[in-house]
């Protein structure tokens, strides 16, 4: 008995888990579609509804589908250029002009100094 | 004769370089539209050379977390926790990482963004990121 209380508890915390991220990632894509700050209030809103319609659900493998039909419709609208902050990976400024170190001094002329 | 002169001169001609070092605190004083607020020095770097002080950090995420609509602000201190001491959900925990990482410009990935869950690992995360602005 215990040891399926603890399968159904873990089984709950990778459930929460995996909800938590499809969240975060579609709370974000929403901020790629929509044009104008006023429009991403109204879609996050709705997709928190989307959300909270399942709250109670408590049946593990509904809850299974649940997630897998979120995430195959998160895959589905996903946006083919999502805004990226300019200093990360695929951002527009990623590796650029990065600052010399500390201390280190241009020599113009090398080998012609005396 | 000058000709002569001008490479003998030339060599020995140095030019001190100077490190211009930028005051970090002075644009925290200034208006969003003072022109000495975006200094000249790697204005088009996307390395910001003004590094935030902790103050400014836990100022910032406390507003933050302060103008989350479900939050009683009064409640808000810097060793908070979001889940346990606002009586928020872990959903509306995602909705204040999206909305830390907007205020200060950062890509958190999500490995680390689910595990942030409190005011103080919040500030924690943003004030040792070298790229928090």
């Amino acid at each position: 008995m215990s040891m399926s209380a603890a399968g159904y508890l873990a089984r709950r915390a990778a459930q929460k888990e995996r909800v938590m991220l499809l969240y975060r990632r579609a709370l974000k894509d929403t901020l790629n579609w929509a044009v104008h700050r006023h429009i991403f209030y109204q879609d996050a809103s709705d997709l928190r509804e989307k959300f909270e319609a399942y709250r109670h659900v408590e049946d593990l493998d509904t809850i299974d589908r649940l997630i897998s039909e979120g995430e195959a419709t998160y895959e589905k609208w996903r946006h083919p250029d999502p805004y990226i902050v300019p200093w990360a990976p695929g951002g527009s400024k990623f590796t650029r002009n990065p600052p010399p170190p500390e201390g280190i001094e241009i020599v113009y002329d090398y080998g012609k100094e005396d | 004769m000058a000709a002569a002169l001008r490479p003998a001169i030339l060599r020995h001609l140095r030019i001190p370089v100077q490190t211009q070092t930028l005051d970090r605190y002075r644009p925290l004083l200034l208006s969003p539209f003072d022109p000495l607020r975006f200094s000249p020095l790697r204005s088009m770097s996307s390395h910001g050379d003004e590094h935030l002080t902790k103050e400014e950090v836990v100022e910032r995420v406390l507003d933050v977390v302060k103008s989350f609509p479900k939050v009683d602000p009064s409640k808000v201190t810097p060793e908070v926790h979001f889940q346990r001491d606002l009586g928020l959900d872990s959903l509306d925990n995602v909705e204040i990482v999206v909305a830390l990482e907007e205020e200060f410009k950062l890509e958190i990935p999500d490995k680390e963004a689910v595990l942030i869950d409190s005011c103080d690992l919040a500030i924690e995360y943003v004030a040792n990121h070298p790229m928090a602005a």
